[in-house]
C-alpha cells in the first residue's frame, strides 16, 4: 500500500484505509430487499393495464389451484343428473358432463396439477436454455462446440414422439413435476440458441472487458454481468414456453397419451370429443369449459409477459424504486 | 414584429442580404412534467456566401437548430417560428408553410444537409451510386447528367470517383464515406449547406484535409454554409462569423476573429479556457464548473447564470438580451463590457478567485530519466490473421500487423502517451500492454516491486500458473483499464455499489460489508461527489458522462494499480469537461502511486496532460512508434514528418491570420491498407521528404535531440546517411512549408 499524505475529510492515512463506523441496522437492510424484490417489481407490472388484467388472472388460477382441492369434494360420478346446462343450479355451477360429473370441480380440481405442470416446465426449459446457452456463449473453444452440439441434437429430435416415448418408458405416473420436466425437453434447444447468440455480442462489452480485468473468474462474470442482460428475454420466453407447455400437455392428455390421476382439463377434451360434443348441443359445454380454462391461462401469460421484461429494465426500475430518487427529469426520456 | 430591429443577431431592416432567416424558432417535446424546448426562441440570419459556424457544446440544441431550417423536426417534435429563404431573384418564401410538394423540392434542391457519422447516414444495403441516382429520380433530374456532375463532385473531393461509385459504404473508411456524402448532398447544386458536424468521427489529418476541402467547394460551387460543431479552434480558420449556443439559444455572434480573442460573454471565454490547446500555457486552462441546464429546467434570467463567476441578481431575474459591442458583435449579456477584464484570455491580470481553480498545481515537470521500469515492452507484434472460407494452397492468409515490434519502458509515476490515428494500433498496445490481449510476438515483462528483482514475462506467468515468484494475480491486479465510454464501461444493470465493490470484494475477501461501503463511500467523496450516499445507489444511466468516467476511475483505482490504461478517457465527454477530468486523473496518480498508459488522438489533450506530469508522448504509425519524446521536444521540434503533419494537423486557436494553412503537407490523405503495409519505412506512401532508400529499409531508432528521451525513427535525423544522396520519392519541389518552420 502507499503511503499518502493526510486528506482533509478523513483522519485515515488514505482513502484505502476507512472503515465503517456505521452500522447499516437488519430493518433497514430488510427493507432495501423488500423493496428490491417486492415493490418494485409489482410495481412495475402494476402500472401497464394489460398487465395488470394478467396478473390478475393469474392470480384466480392461483387461487384456485390453492383453495380449490381444500374447498370443494373430490369429483364422483353420478353426482349430479347427466349434461346438467351451466349457470342452472348453484350445486353445479358449471353443470356436469355425461356420467354427471361437476363440471366446476373438475376445472378447479385441475389447476393445481396443471399449474405445477407449467411452472416446473418452464423453469426448467429456461434454466437449462439460458445457462447452456450463457456457458456455450462465453466461453467459446471446445466448450462451446461440445455443448452447442448437445443442444443441436435436442432441436432435431422431433418433440412430441421423443415426450410419448418417454413417457411409457420413464416411472413418471402421473406426477405434474415430471411430466412438466419431460415436456421441457423439446423446448430448451431453441431457448439455448438464441442465448448464445445474444451472449456472443455481449462478451465484447466493455464492462465485461473491465470486470475481466478486476480479475473475476468466468462464472461469476456470467452470472452478475451476462445474466441481467439476458433476463428480460428469459422473462418473454418464460411466459411464451409456460403457454406452450399448458398447450402441450392438454393436447397429449386429449391425444390420451399421457399418463394422469384424476380427469384434468385434457382429459376432460378427450373425453367430451368421444362422446360427440361437437354434435351434440346439450354436451358442448362440457367441451367449451376446459377450452376457455385453457385459453384463459394463455390470455393472462401473454398480458403479463408485455410487462416482465421491463421488470428488468434498469431505467423503469430506477423510476419505480423509492430508494433512488430520480431527481432529474432526463431519465423520463 | 412591426419594428425593424437590427443587431448582429439578426436583421429585419430589410437592408441585409441574408440568405436564410430564422425568427423565433421554438423546438418543444411535450414530456410528462412539462414541455421541454430544446430550442427556445431563437434568432439568427445566415448572410449569403458567408460560412457560418454554430459553436456549442452536446445537448445544447445545435442540431434541433440545424433541422429546423429544413423543417426537419420530427414527431413528437414541434417547431414554431418562421424560417424565411430570400433566393438571388424572387419572392422570400416561409419555409414553415411550404406545402408538401414544395418542400420536398426545397429540401435538398435549395437547402441541403451533410449529417453527423457518415458510416451511419448511408443504407449499407445499397451501393454508393444507388444512392446518387436514387436522389436524382426523386427530384426529377436527369440521371446521366447528374451522374456526370457527382463524377466532378467527387474527384473535388479527392476521391476516385469509379471506386467509390462502385462500393458499399462498408467498404469505404470514415474520410472517404464523410466525403462521399458531402458529394451526394451536393448533388442537386444547391444554394445552402449545412453541416452538422462533418468531421466529428473522424481522425487529425482527415478533419483537417476536409476542413481545407469545405472551403475550396464552397469558393467554386457559389455555397453558403452552416457549419455545426462543438470544436471551436477547428473551424477558426474557415468561418467568417461564428454564432454560439448555449442552453438552447444563441447567446453571441460575431466574426471569428473577434470572438476568439475578444469574446464578450463570459461562457465562450470560459470555454474556450477550457479547450485544451497545442499552444496556450498549460496553465491558462481552467475547467467550468457546473452542469448544461436540462431542457425542462432551464434556469430564469440568464440561463448561464448558475455557472457564471460574474453573477449578480440582475442576471438571476432578467433574461439579457443582445447587447452590441459593434454592428457585427453582439452577445446576450449584461456585463458584456466588463467581461474582457474579468475573464482574461490570459493570467496576467487575474481576478479569478472566483473561478474554478485547477486543482493541481500547474508547473512544469520536465521528463528526467528513471530507474526502473515498471512494465517493458519489448519488441511487441499483435498480428491478426483475417478469417477466410475457401482455400488458399500457396500464400499465407492476410494478416493486419496491428502493432508491429514496439519496444517501450513504462516507469513508475510516469504518464506515457500513446498518439495516433485510428487503426494505427495504439488501443491494441495499450490492450496489450496490461495483459488483455495476447501478442502474437514479443514480451510484455512485468518488474513489480523493485525487491524481487528480474522482470517475468507476464503471459508466461499465465500459461505456466506457478506458485513461486510473481503469480498472476498479483499481475492481473496491477493492470487495469479505464474505457473510453463509460457508458458501456460500467454495466447498465448494475448498482454503483455493487459495481465499485466488485474489486474489493476479488481482492480483499475479509473485509465485511460495512467497511467495503465505507471504503467506497470514501472514494466517491474524494473524487468530488458529495454527497456520496446519493450517488452509491445509483444506477450508471442515472449518472452524467463526467461521473460515469469518474466511477470507472474509482473502480480501477481500488485495486492500486501500478499501470492504467486510459483508452481515451476524455474524448467521449463534453469538451469543457475533459480539463476537469485529466486533473482528475492527474490528482489521483499522485496520491496513488500510478503510472497511466494513456491512449489518444489528440495532440493538444496529449501535450497537456504531459506537460503538467513530465511525461512523454509516443507517436504510432501503421503499427510501429515512430517517434517518443518530452512534450516540449513533439510538440515544438518534432523531428518526425508524421508528427509535423500531426502538428499541422492540430487546430490551433490563436491563429495568426484566419487563412487555411496552405493544402495538406503529405502526398496522399488516404492511409494504406493494413492489410499490405508499405515496405520499409511505413510512412514513405505519404511523406513528402520520402526518398528511395525510405522504400527499401525500415529506420531504427535515432536520437532527435538533445533531450535523451527523445527518440525518432526516421533516416533525416541522421547527419550523414544515405538518405541524404538518394533520390526523393515525391514531386520536384519544396517541401512544405511546415517542414521548414516549426
Amino acid at each position: 500500500m502507499s503511503e499518502a499524505p493526510p486528506t482533509e475529510e478523513s483522519d485515515v492515512s488514505s482513502p484505502f484505509e476507512i472503515t465503517s463506523d456505521i452500522e447499516e441496522t437488519r430493518g433497514e437492510k430488510l427493507r432495501k430487499q423488500y423493496d428490491t424484490y417486492v415493490h418494485t417489481p409489482v410495481s412495475i407490472i402494476w402500472s401497464d393495464w394489460r398487465a395488470r388484467i394478467g396478473a390478475s388472472i393469474l392470480l384466480i388460477y392461483l387461487l384456485m389451484a390453492l383453495l380449490g382441492p381444500v374447498m370443494l369434494d373430490p369429483v364422483r360420478t353420478g353426482a349430479g343428473g347427466r349434461f346438467v346446462q351451466p349457470f342452472q343450479t348453484w350445486e353445479f355451477p358449471l353443470g356436469t358432463d355425461g356420467v354427471g360429473r361437476d363440471l366446476f370441480a373438475m376445472t378447479v380440481h385441475s389447476t393445481r396439477p396443471m399449474l405445477i405442470m407449467m411452472f416446473s416446465g418452464a423453469i426448467t426449459t429456461i434454466a437449462i436454455g439460458t445457462g447452456a446457452g450463457a456457458v456455450a456463449g462465453y466461453r467459446g473453444g471446445w466448450v462451446d462446440n461440445v455443448v452447442s452440439t448437445i443442444t443441436d441434437i435436442f432441436i432435431n429430435i422431433p418433440g412430441y414422439p421423443l415426450i410419448m416415448t418417454l413417457s411409457l418408458l420413464l416411472p413418471i405416473t402421473g406426477n405434474p413435476v415430471l411430466i412438466g420436466i419431460l415436456i421441457s425437453i423439446m423446448a430448451w434447444g431453441g431457448l439455448s440458441r438464441k442465448m448464445r447468440s445474444q451472449v456472443l455480442t455481449l462478451r465484447n462489452e466493455s464492462f465485461v472487458e473491465a470486470s475481466r480485468s478486476i480479475g473475476q473468474p468466468s462464472r461469476l462474470i456470467i452470472f452478475k454481468d451476462i445474466l441481467p442482460h439476458l433476463m428480460p428475454y428469459a422473462m418473454i420466453n418464460l411466459a411464451s414456453t409456460a403457454r406452450r407447455i399448458i398447450f402441450t400437455a392438454a393436447g397429449l392428455y386429449f391425444l390420451g397419451i399421457l399418463p394422469y390421476g384424476d380427469p384434468n382439463w385434457g382429459v376432460m377434451l378427450n373425453r367430451s370429443y368421444q362422446a360427440g360434443a361437437f354434435y351434440r348441443p346439450e354436451a358442448m359445454h362440457w367441451f367449451l369449459i376446459p377450452c376457455i380454462a385453457i385459453i384463459g391461462i394463455g390470455v393472462s401469460l401473454v398480458l403479463l409477459s408485455q410487462s416482465l421484461d421491463r421488470v428488468f429494465n434498469p431505467r423503469v426500475r430506477a423510476r419505480h424504486e423509492k430508494r433512488t430518487e430520480s431527481s432529474s427529469p432526463m431519465e423520463e426520456l | 414584429m412591426t419594428t425593424t430591429q437590427r443587431n448582429a443577431f439578426f436583421d429585419d431592416s430589410g437592408s441585409s442580404d441574408s440568405i436564410m432567416q430564422l425568427r423565433d424558432i421554438t423546438v418543444s417535446f411535450d414530456m410528462d412534467s412539462g414541455e421541454s424546448r430544446v430550442v427556445d426562441h431563437a434568432n439568427l440570419d445566415l448572410q449569403r456566401n458567408e460560412i457560418l459556424g454554430i459553436v456549442g457544446e452536446s445537448g445544447s440544441g445545435k442540431s434541433m437548430l440545424a433541422s429546423s431550417m429544413m423543417d426537419a423536426i420530427e414527431d413528437p417534435g414541434r417547431l414554431r417560428g418562421s424560417v424565411t429563404y430570400n433566393p438571388q431573384s424572387g419572392e422570400p418564401a416561409e419555409v414553415l408553410e411550404m406545402s408538401g410538394s414544395e418542400l420536398k423540392e426545397f429540401r435538398w434542391d435549395t437547402v441541403s444537409m451533410v449529417f453527423q457519422g457518415a458510416m451511419s447516414s448511408f443504407n449499407p444495403t445499397l451501393s454508393i451510386r444507388r444512392h446518387f441516382v436514387e436522389t436524382l429520380d426523386a427530384h426529377d433530374y436527369n440521371v446521366s447528367e447528374g451522374m456526370a456532375y457527382a463524377e466532378d463532385l467527387l474527384s473535388d473531393l479527392y476521391l476516385d470517383p469509379d471506386r467509390v461509385l462502385d462500393s458499399y459504404p462498408h467498404e469505404l473508411s470514415g474520410g472517404m464515406s464523410q466525403r462521399a456524402l458531402i458529394a451526394l448532398s451536393m448533388i442537386l447544386d444547391p444554394e445552402v449547406l449545412i453541416m452538422d458536424e462533418p468531421t466529428a468521427a473522424l481522425d487529425l489529418l482527415m478533419q483537417r484535409s476536409i476542413i481545407s476541402l469545405i472551403n475550396d467547394l464552397k469558393e467554386k460551387y457559389d455555397l453558403t454554409i452552416a457549419l455545426i460543431t462543438h470544436d471551436l479552434p477547428l473551424i477558426a480558420e474557415l468561418v467568417d462569423r461564428v454564432a454560439v449556443m448555449y442552453a438552447f439559444d444563441l447567446i453571441e455572434v460575431g466574426p471569428v476573429e473577434d470572438v476568439l480573442t475578444g469574446s464578450i460573454h463570459p461562457y465562450t471565454r470560459m470555454l474556450l479556457k477550457a479547450t485544451p490547446d497545442v499552444d496556450s500555457p498549460v496553465e491558462d486552462m481552467r475547467p467550468i464548473e457546473g452542469d448544461m441546464p436540462d431542457p425542462l429546467n432551464v434556469p430564469d434570467g440568464c440561463a448561464f447564470h448558475p455557472r457564471c463567476p460574474m453573477a449578480d441578481e440582475q442576471c438571476v431575474e432578467v433574461d439579457p438580451r443582445a447587447y452590441e459591442a459593434n454592428t457585427e458583435h453582439a452577445a446576450k449579456c449584461h456585463y458584456w463590457d466588463e467581461v474582457d477584464k474579468q475573464i482574461p484570455m490570459s493570467q496576467e491580470t487575474s481576478s479569478m478567485d472566483t473561478f474554478a481553480e485547477s486543482s493541481v498545481s500547474a508547473e512544469h515537470r520536465t521528463w528526467t530519466e528513471h530507474d526502473d521500469p515498471v512494465i517493458e515492452l519489448d519488441d511487441v507484434k499483435v498480428h491478426f490473421e483475417k478469417e477466410e472460407s475457401g482455400f488458399r494452397l500457396f500464400s499465407s492468409p492476410p494478416t493486419v500487423k496491428a502493432v508491429d515490434g514496439v519496444s517501450l519502458d513504462i516507469y513508475e509515476r510516469d504518464v506515457t502517451v500513446m498518439l495516433g490515428e485510428s487503426g494505427c494500433g495504439k488501443t491494441t498496445l495499450g490492450k496489450a500492454a496490461v495483459g488483455l490481449q495476447r501478442p502474437t510476438g514479443g514480451s510484455i515483462n512485468y518488474y513489480g516491486d523493485s525487491e524481487s528483482g528480474d522482470p517475468v514475462d507476464i503471459w508466461q506467468v499465465r500459461d505456466s500458473d506457478s506458485e513461486d515468484g510473481i503469480k498472476w494475480g498479483e499481475i492481473r491486479k496491477s493492470l487495469q483499464i479505464i474505457h473510453q465510454d463509460p457508458g458501456s464501461a460500467l454495466n447498465p444493470h448494475r448498482r454503483v455499489s455493487t459495481l465499485l465493490e466488485d474489486p474489493l470484494k476479488r481482492w480483499q475477501p475479509d473485509m465485511d460489508g460495512h467497511d467495503r461501503r465505507a471504503r467506497v463511500l470514501g472514494l466517491i467523496e474524494h473524487c468530488g461527489m458529495t454527497p456520496p450516499e446519493s450517488y452509491i445507489d445509483r444506477y450508471p444511466h442515472q449518472l452524467s458522462g463526467g461521473e460515469q468516467q469518474r466511477m470507472a476511475i474509482i473502480r480501477a483505482m481500488l485495486m492500486n494499480p501500478e499501470v492504467i490504461l486510459a483508452d481515451e478517457p476524455v474524448s467521449a465527454l463534453d469538451v469543457s469537461l475533459r480539463v476537469e477530468m485529466m486533473d482528475l486523473m492527474i490528482q489521483l496518480q499522485e496520491e496513488f502511486d500510478t503510472s497511466y498508459f494513456y491512449v489518444s488522438h489528440d495532440m493538444a489533450n496529449a501535450r497537456y496532460i504531459t506537460e503538467k506530469t513530465g511525461g512523454r508522448i509516443g507517436i504510432l504509425y501503421l503499427g510501429k512508434l515512430v517517434e517518443v519524446g518530452p512534450p516540449e521536444q513533439i510538440v515544438h521540434n518534432p523531428r518526425h514528418p508524421y508528427t509535423k503533419a500531426l502538428r499541422w494537423a492540430t487546430p490551433k486557436l490563436q491563429a495568426e491570420d484566419t487563412e487555411i494553412q496552405g493544402d495538406t503537407p503529405l502526398r496522399s490523405i488516404d492511409i494504406p491498407d493494413p492489410e499490405d503495409p508499405p515496405s520499409g519505412c511505413p510512412f514513405h506512401t505519404r511523406c513528402p521528404a520520402a526518398r528511395e532508400v525510405c522504400k527499401e529499409e525500415m529506420p531504427g531508432s535515432y536520437a532527435g535531440s538533445e533531450d535523451s528521451g527523445h527518440e525518432v525513427s526516421c533516416f533525416r535525423a541522421v547527419e550523414d546517411h544515405e538518405y541524404w544522396d538518394s533520390e526523393p520519392l515525391g514531386e520536384d519541389g519544396d517541401l512544405p512549408d511546415v517542414f521548414i518552420q516549426n
